[in-house]
């Protein structure tokens, strides 16, 4: 090896394994020309001025008899193993400097750098093998002096090492590219992205007089920054380069951190750019400030008084009101506690960071606006970041308010366990002067809630704007559980008031539990099992009790146990019994079901009048399949057995049929023997049709958007795939359709032949045509049933907000309306009621508005019931507009990316002509349009009842009749 | 190319391929490097596992060796289909017999590798062979894994599982473009870089671009989506009732699409070439070229058509499109199977001889960065990485 291409710098810390790490992931790396240089400080040396370390420079055979635990621990021993195992590549370089913190030793270390590179590892951060030849490889390439990619830091005990949250969400190395401008990744500077995992061109260090500050604790941040400042142009590859990297820890490295952000602002690069500034800041403030506070509840109160003078100490700048605008409330709320210095706030807040809907402070109102705490600022920015009122707590009832339990006092009486606690009182109880009464309910843990033992609170107290309790509880007497499985109990607070009771667990900061002691137990099966009750805190901050054994017989007998649990052999049997379960649990494989059921059991012989339901894909009892499915039972049939699919819950399904989880064994037992087949969407498409089943396809709605072969998506795909979906679309016996757009659309594209489409209208819109004469005889009221299971009162209109489906949210997310349905409450929360119904697949998550106002109504199993409830109707692309046409009232197509929809999904028509209704773009036309929905009803009409007539001519009010007939009828002739 | 010549040092390249002989993209590929490499000075040969019934012919005898390990196609392992073919003997017999065949033929491989030295490099030019070399003694040499097609499509065959299985193993290994490369780092890989196809040579003269005549050159199969181009065809056909489209090549889906163009009434515009090994001479006689597939790796058509100075429409369906094609600079492309989109590119270069004219001289100086010049200079680039 003649020249060294990268250095990497490697500073020893305290941690002789972390240093080993490290230098051993230089060493692995594929890219032979690395070096390792490891910077060590005169002190690691010197400190410990004992005979080991004297005995082990003067050399290895003197030091030999040294015990060898103790050398592993020092690190100059490590790094000279370390450089005695491959000396071409790793070199010891020692700081003369007096202070050898890690930003002399790291400048030492570029001081002493060979190659043409460097690289610069933190404590205990590793390399990937590969690591050196992509960096090497993409700065060469694109001719860049800085290349960075990925790096991960450990993430706490068994927790996946993860990249910041930041950097993922905006995919700065989900591809290989240069960076021309910082403007294309800001990240690299917002997020602090170079703190790890880049190399740098030695010869840019020299030329800008780059090195670590070394007067900050967290150089890396500042350094970062200027490189991403000087480098121009940077290459970003999506590789992996460090991994090892040390947890993120708000409280632990605050003064760190907040010092060099306050250096990094002070940059002449930010100083320059007011976007980037203020993007760094907000960043900071929801990276590592909202972090602190959520750790709040692990801290003592030193610490958090110490962390809220630090923040409060930040220059103004930093931490402006305007930076949190976009953040969620509670967050908002935390940082301006934060910045007030309020340690105590900002612990309450913190602990309701975790807990959607919890209150765990007073709240307070002001001209219609909750406000977090009840002393306000006067200065309007500051009280806006305190404003909740989107939390809705006002609206909630108070049985279903998780409210902050926390303990004041938990100490110890003799054997009484004395608990005091204070909990801010709900607005829902501020005025009223009700007696409240409480409950200290302890729940074993394991039980489901099974077993609680419930003992009455002693005093409950009003103070000023919190309420109070105290309890002392002989825990031997109360806790008599039996010992084996119910060791621990987690006592909640229930809170009785005349609207409902409140029940939470007690909150106990961690310093707190010392205070009480022990507190002796009496388990039902004997003292073996345990003998005291030692409360401890939670990892969720809450006050639990854990059975013990602190005498001699249960402390056997605990030993005894875990032996017999944990050695050798029941270390096998239980590794056996899990490789078991693993193996029986492939049959449930859904590859192995459909081998099964294609192979055998569709040789079953069919069952006479048994006929299988589905309606979209099993997720509700409505639509098409249903109406057919009343109309079956209207009508009596005999010898008819009717069974139905759901996909998770069989809530809402009739209870007279048989009832299979979709893609069940039953299930697939179901179809195999079933003589009918009706569904709405399609049966899973590699399940073949039995011989003898007749199979009717109602499919559920016309359509808009191109379907099926007409969908470039389709066309797209192999022949396999292409030949997969149409044996799919063979089975189809029967299609029903509306009208002749439906066959020259959905027909034409599913490849339907003529005599299988069965011209009658859909069943699920026989009850819209029965509405629409009702509305012409007797009106529109009384409304149906369904208003009222709603609580909708009669004053109010109806409008049903129907969207179409934009593919799948990625899991854990919901998805955004295009409509902003409080805006809409608040315009006309007086006259309408706004049933929203996101698509069947779909659930959108709807914000806090006046209760009676916006109704979500996706879980509601049968569209046509809505439909016939509500006076207008707001939708975009859904086939839904189709159907409400039948009724003849007032539609408005809300379509905000018409042209962009119409461009990607392809439409079989132009909505803008077609449409029976004011076609808007914009919010603001919405709710214009539907201020004057009355007075331009009429103008619509006509194009209502041309649309109707278009879409839905064969609508007849007898569909279901019809389309049972067809089943039974049995299949066409081919 | 001289420079490129003298910048390196000889060496030793032993390019390991499926046949070496089979007629298909990758092994014309594994030919034009051979001839590449050792005309700059390199040691080359190439290594086959087996050798092909359908034979490619080449423009010239190889002046490297070339080495097949097999006569033809080794049987693939037995693996009992039920718990009675455990006992089926004749099959045990020819399971051995083709696990003793395999011996021999990884002991030839280490034999080669052995021969060619420390420090040869090996091409491993599609993922199969990667069966015999992890058995085969590589002490000594370095392993360059390649890829010829997208990630898509290989994620969606068995290819991708043998890729992830063997790759691992290999010191770099290569896609057709950086963006699959991109694909297969976020699975996982850190070994893996991009290295693009080579444009064989340049036609002398550009297409005058005179003809009215749209040009397709591809086997006629469902993977081409000819079908789609028909139906693309049909759409605009009426609009520009002057140009014809010249659809060349052969496939087992002739007479189905020939039926499909009668049906959509098609007869008179569309022309059935038939295959030809005058691609340049094709694309001399047409104005306009057109790409419908529905999947591809890195298409060399596009290229010649580019070189030749024909401005291309095509399906946006793999990477090495993108790659190749920059949207509105030097071709036009349409998102996958929307034809109705790529109707109105088409549209667009018919009706246009201005916008042909920029977007084909265009591309016929872009398409140049894929010159074999350029290529070979980012094999030694390789090289070079592997040595440090």
């Amino acid at each position: 090896m003649s020249t060294v291409e990268i250095s990497c710098v490697v500073t020893a810390g305290a941690d002789p394994q972390a240093l080993r790490r490290s230098v051993e992931s230089v060493v692995a790396q594929t890219m032979r020309a690395t070096e390792a240089v490891v910077v060590l400080g005169l002190t690691v040396t010197a400190a410990p001025a004992t005979g080991r370390t004297t005995g082990r420079t003067t050399g290895r055979a003197v030091g030999s008899d040294d015990d060898p635990e103790s050398a592993a621990d020092d690190v100059r021993a490590v790094a000279d193993e370390l450089a005695a195992l491959d000396p071409a590549r790793v070199r010891i370089v020692t700081s003369g400097a007096e202070t050898p913190t890690t930003a002399v030793l790291r400048n030492h270390g570029l001081d002493q750098a060979r190659g043409r590179y460097v690289i610069v590892l933190g404590e205990g951060e590793r390399l990937q093998r590969d690591a050196c030849r992509n960096l090497w490889e993409a700065a060469e390439r694109s001719g860049t002096e800085l290349a960075a990619g990925r790096w991960t830091r450990r993430a706490g005990r068994r927790a996946k090492e993860q990249p910041p949250a930041r950097l993922v969400e905006s995919e700065l190395y989900a591809r290989s590219r240069t960076v021309e401008a910082l403007s294309e990744a800001p990240e690299l500077v917002v997020a602090d992205a170079l703190v790890t995992g880049f190399c740098v061109r030695t010869a840019l260090l020299e030329r800008e007089g780059l090195r670590y500050a070394e007067d900050l604790e967290r150089g890396e941040i500042l350094f970062g920054a200027q490189l991403a400042a000087t480098a121009g142009r940077i290459a970003l590859v999506p590789n992996l380069i460090v991994s090892g990297r040390a947890a993120d820890d708000p409280a632990g490295t605050l003064e760190g951190q907040l010092a060099a952000h306050v250096r990094v602002a002070q940059l002449p690069l930010l100083q320059g750019d007011t976007a980037l500034r203020e993007a760094r800041d907000r960043a900071f403030l929801a990276d590592q400030l909202v972090p602190l506070a959520r750790q709040f509840p692990r801290l003592d109160a030193d610490e958090r008084a110490r962390a809220a003078a630090l923040v409060a100490a930040l220059p103004a700048a930093r931490t402006d009101p305007d930076l949190r605008l976009d953040l969620p409330p509670l967050e908002r709320v935390c940082l301006q506690l934060l910045a007030d210095g309020d340690a105590e706030g900002a612990l309450a807040a913190g602990y309701a960071l975790g807990r959607p809907g919890a209150v765990t402070s007073a709240l307070s109102e002001r001209d219609g606006r909750v406000y977090w705490g009840t002393a306000l600022p006067d200065d309007p920015r500051a009280r806006a970041a305190l404003d909740v009122t989107e939390l809705g707590h006002q609206y909630q009832p108070l049985a279903d308010t998780p409210l902050l339990n926390h303990l004041t006092h938990c100490g110890q009486e003799g054997d009484r366990l004395v608990l005091e606690g204070r909990l801010p009182t709900p607005l829902q109880l501020r005025s009223s002067e009700v007696p409240l009464t409480a409950t200290l309910e302890f729940l074993v843990r394991g039980t489901d809630g099974r077993l609680v033992f419930r003992t009455p609170v002693d005093e409950v107290w009003r103070d000023s704007d919190a309420l109070r309790w105290r309890a002392a509880v002989d825990i031997g007497a109360l806790l008599r559980v039996g010992g084996a499985r119910d060791r621990v109990c987690d006592p909640h607070f229930a809170l009785h008031t005349p609207d409902g009771t409140t029940t939470g667990p007690l909150f106990l900061e961690r310093d707190r539990v010392e205070a009480a002691g022990h507190f002796r137990a009496r388990p039902r099966r004997g003292r073996l099992f345990g003998d005291s009750w030692k409360p401890y805190v939670t990892v969720k901050h809450h006050l639990a009790l854990q059975l013990h054994a602190r005498r001699r017989p249960g402390r056997l007998a605990a030993a005894a146990v875990h032996y017999l649990t944990h050695f050798r052999p029941a270390r096998k049997a239980k590794r056996l019994v899990k490789g078991v379960r693993r193996r029986f649990d492939r049959i449930f494989a859904r590859s192995v079901k459909t081998r099964v059921y294609n192979r055998l059991l569709i040789r079953l012989p069919v069952r006479k009048g048994s006929v299988v339901f589905e309606s979209h894909m099993g997720k509700c009892y409505g639509d098409s399949p249903r109406a057919i499915h009343e109309e079956l039972r209207a009508q009596g049939r005999r010898g008819v057995r009717c069974t139905w699919s759901y996909a998770t819950s069989a809530d809402g399904f009739p209870t007279d049929v048989t009832l299979v989880r979709r893609l069940s064994w039953r299930y697939l037992w179901a179809l195999a023997r079933a003589q009918y087949w009706v569904d709405n969407q399609g049966f899973p498409l590699d399940l073949k049709k039995p011989a003898a089943t007749t199979y009717l396809q109602t499919w559920h709605g016309s359509a808009y958007k191109r379907m099926g072969f007409a969908e470039s998506r389709i066309k797209a795909q192999n022949a396999s795939e292409r030949d997969k979906l149409s044996a799919a679309l063979a089975r189809f016996d029967h299609f029903l359709v509306r009208s002749e757009h439906d066959v020259a659309t959905l027909a034409r594209d599913y490849r339907q032949p003529a005599e299988s489409l069965v011209a009658c209208g859909y069943p699920r819109n026989d009850r819209l045509v029965r509405a629409r004469a009702a509305d012409e005889s007797q009106g529109r009221f009384p409304r149906p049933a369904v208003a009222s299971d709603l609580g909708i009162p009669d004053h109010r209109k109806v409008v049903l907000y129907a969207p179409t489906f934009r593919g799948m949210p990625k899991k854990g997310r919901t998805t955004q309306l295009p409509l902003d349905v409080r805006q809409f409450a608040e315009r006309f929360g007086d006259e309408y009621v706004l049933l929203v119904r996101a698509h069947y697949l779909e659930s959108a998550a709807l914000p806090v508005c006046p209760p009676g106002t916006v109704i979500d109504v996706s879980g509601h199993h049968d569209v046509s019931e809505l439909l016939c409830l509500a006076d207008a109707l707001i939708t975009d692309y859904s086939s839904i507009m189709f159907d409400y046409a039948l009724l003849d009232r007032p539609m408005v197509f809300f379509t905000p990316d018409l042209d962009a929809y119409v461009a990607e999904r392809g439409s079989y028509f132009d909505l803008r002509a077609e449409a029976p209704g004011p076609v808007v773009e914009t919010e603001g036309e919405l709710l214009r349009v539907m201020d004057e929905l009355k007075q331009s009803d009429a103008t619509h009409r006509a194009d209502r009842a041309r649309f109707a007539e278009k879409f839905g001519g064969y609508e007849s009010g007898q569909a279901a009749r019809t389309a049972l007939d067809v089943l039974f009828a049995g299949r066409p002739r081919r | 190319m001289t420079a490129t010549t003298l910048a390196t040092v000889p060496r030793e390249l032993i390019l390991l391929a499926n046949a070496t002989d089979v007629l298909g993209g990758v092994t014309a590929w594994t030919h034009q490097m051979a001839r590449l490499f050792a005309a700059h000075g390199h040691r080359v040969q190439v290594v086959g596992i087996h050798e092909a019934e359908l034979k490619l012919t080449l423009p010239e005898p190889p002046a490297y060796p070339v080495t097949a390990l097999y006569p033809s196609h080794p049987p693939t392992p037995w693996r009992p289909r039920s718990p009675l073919a455990y006992f089926d003997l004749r099959a045990r017999r020819r399971e051995a017999a083709r696990v003793a065949d395999k011996r021999r033929a990884v002991a030839r491989l280490s034999e080669i590798f052995r021969a060619a030295g420390p420090g040869a490099l090996v091409i491993v030019t599609q993922v199969w062979p990667m069966e015999w070399v992890l058995e085969a003694d590589t002490a000594g040499v370095r392993l360059i894994g390649m890829s010829h097609e997208s990630y898509e499509y290989s994620k969606r065959c068995h290819r991708f599982r043998w890729i992830k299985n063997s790759y691992p193993q290999v010191d770099r290994w290569l896609t057709l473009t950086q963006e699959d490369a991109d694909a297969w780092i976020a699975e996982g890989f850190d070994n893996v870089g991009a290295l693009p196809n080579a444009l064989g040579a340049l036609p002398e003269l550009p297409s005058p671009r005179t003809e009215k005549t749209v040009a397709s050159i591809g086997r006629l199969d469902d993977q081409k989506g000819i079908d789609l181009l028909l139906e693309s065809w049909s759409l605009m056909a009426a609009e520009r009732p002057d140009w014809r489209l010249r659809i060349y090549g052969a496939g087992q889906d002739a007479a189905a699409l020939k039926k499909q163009c009668t049906a959509l009434g098609l007869d008179g515009s569309v022309e059935w070439m038939g295959r030809t090994d005058d691609v340049a001479g094709a694309l001399a006689a047409s104005s306009v070229f057109v790409q419908s597939s529905r999947g591809e790796g890195f298409p060399l058509a596009l290229m010649e058509a580019m070189a030749s100075a024909v401005p291309c429409a095509a399906f946006d369906c793999a990477p090495g499109v993108r790659e190749i094609i920059t949207d509105g600079e030097d071709g036009l492309l349409a998102p996958p199977g929307d034809t109705a989109a790529l109707a109105d590119r088409l549209l667009r270069l018919t009706g246009n001889p201005r916008l042909r004219d920029t977007l084909g001289d265009r591309a016929r100086v872009n398409v140049q960065r894929y010159s074999e010049a350029e290529i070979l200079r980012r094999w030694h680039d390789l090289f070079a990485l592997l040595d440090r």
